[in-house]
């Protein structure tokens, strides 16, 4: 296992390394020394995630291919109302035939699982005084001395020599763990995802097994890793977040709540900068506050009926 | 061994799958997928399971891709969603 795993050390150790030298360009080379650690982990973090973005705008472009699909769907989800495997089936079929595909794959998963194993070596290495890849003399021993609010970056909840201070600071990291993809994962079901009347009771029921799984899950495995890899993981966790925002915000799926409120929000902008979109009836909807109401209502549903006037 | 891969599954699908939510490509899914070779083929049932795992990538269009019987080579639908 390790041989196989051996060039992804040299890969992650690299990274950090690289990311150590460039802090101290900015951190003084022998000082600041915890900054610099802490910093290269979440340096590491979003080399990964930059690294996975072409896979995700991948994914909205065919999110958004979907918009054509809807009637598609519509029409599927009425004829197989009692048979959900009938539906998924069909659902599928379709994705195929328009060659688009709104679900992600495990990839981003899989891909990322040996990175962080990589790094849980890598950093438990440092606690053991053992070297990975270019982590290694000197660097090792000031990695070993490499602290994130007090907490030793290579100790763990678990080890004998841990410090009341570290198990706070664990502890904080895994409440903020289970936090950030509760959110998440919440944020994706109340305003991502377009209502769907089969499968909604399904996923609220999923919902609900995660709100109490999740700190479970994260709070057995956390106390085994070191406060690095919880680093790495709360910071993945935030970024993924932070992206996930961005794209419920900005590019919604269709159908979704949060497409019906960028809908209206445009509308309203519209309407406060006097641009009509269809360039008509710009004199009277300006003057006239009764249809302007009108308007912003009709505009929400549909562009296309717009541009048929 | 399929006993251990069986509940393995299981567990998998019931405790782990929620988190990442759904996003297998296919259908049925990959773990229902593996769940099924193993108990049709056994040994040869992991390593259809793993060339399934690989197929579903983000270049992958997806689609309905069941195990087959080996006896009549009809496509197994077990009760899975």
């Amino acid at each position: 296992m390790g041989s196989i795993l051996n060039p992804l050390y040299y890969a992650v150790s690299w990274v950090i390394v690289t990311f150590h030298s460039a802090f101290g360009l900015i951190f003084g080379k022998d000082s600041h020394e915890s900054i610099k650690w802490s910093l290269s982990i979440i340096g590491l973090v979003i080399v990964i995630r930059i690294i996975l973005i072409p896979l995700f705008v991948k994914q909205i472009k065919s999110q958004r291919a979907l918009t054509a699909l809807q009637p598609h769907m519509k029409e599927i989800q009425k004829k197989h109302k009692d048979d959900r495997q009938k539906q998924s089936e069909e659902m599928m079929k379709l994705y195929k035939e328009h060659k688009t595909n709104p679900l992600a794959s495990c990839f981003p998963i899989l891909a990322q699982a040996p990175i962080f194993f990589a790094l849980f070596t890598v950093l438990n290495g440092i606690a053991r005084d053992t070297s990975h890849g270019f982590l290694r003399g000197d660097l090792l021993k000031s990695a070993q001395e490499a602290k994130f609010f007090g907490a030793n970056l290579s100790s763990t909840f678990l080890s004998s020599d841990t410090n009341s201070q570290t198990k706070l600071v664990t502890v904080a990291l895994i409440v903020f763990m289970s936090a950030t993809t509760f959110t998440t994962q919440r944020q994706l079901m109340v305003k991502g995802m377009p209502k769907m009347d089969s499968s909604n009771n399904m996923m609220l029921q999923q919902q609900k097994i995660m709100l109490y799984v999740f700190p479970v899950i994260f709070a057995v495995s956390g106390v085994n890793f070191p406060v690095g890899v919880l680093l790495y993981w709360s910071t993945t966790n935030l970024w993924t977040f932070g992206q996930q925002y961005y794209v419920i915000k900005r590019n919604p799926t269709p159908g979704s709540p949060a497409y019906d409120e960028l809908m209206k929000k445009r509308a309203a902008k519209n309407k406060e900068s006097g641009i009509n979109p269809t360039g008509e009836e710009s004199g009277t909807t300006q003057t006239d506050p009764n249809n302007l109401g009108q308007k912003q209502q009709r505009q929400q549903p549909s562009k296309k009926k717009k541009k048929k006037k | 061994m399929r006993k251990i891969f069986a509940a393995a599954i299981k567990i998998y699908q019931k405790w782990i799958s929620p988190l990442f939510g759904p996003r297998c490509k296919y259908y049925p899914s990959c773990s229902t997928y593996a769940a099924d070779a193993v108990s049709e083929y056994g040994a040869k049932g992991i390593a259809m399971a793993a060339w399934r795992l690989v197929r579903c990538n983000p270049w992958s269009h997806g689609g309905v891709d069941y195990v087959l019987s080996k006896s009549s080579k009809q496509p197994i639908k077990t009760g899975a969603n």
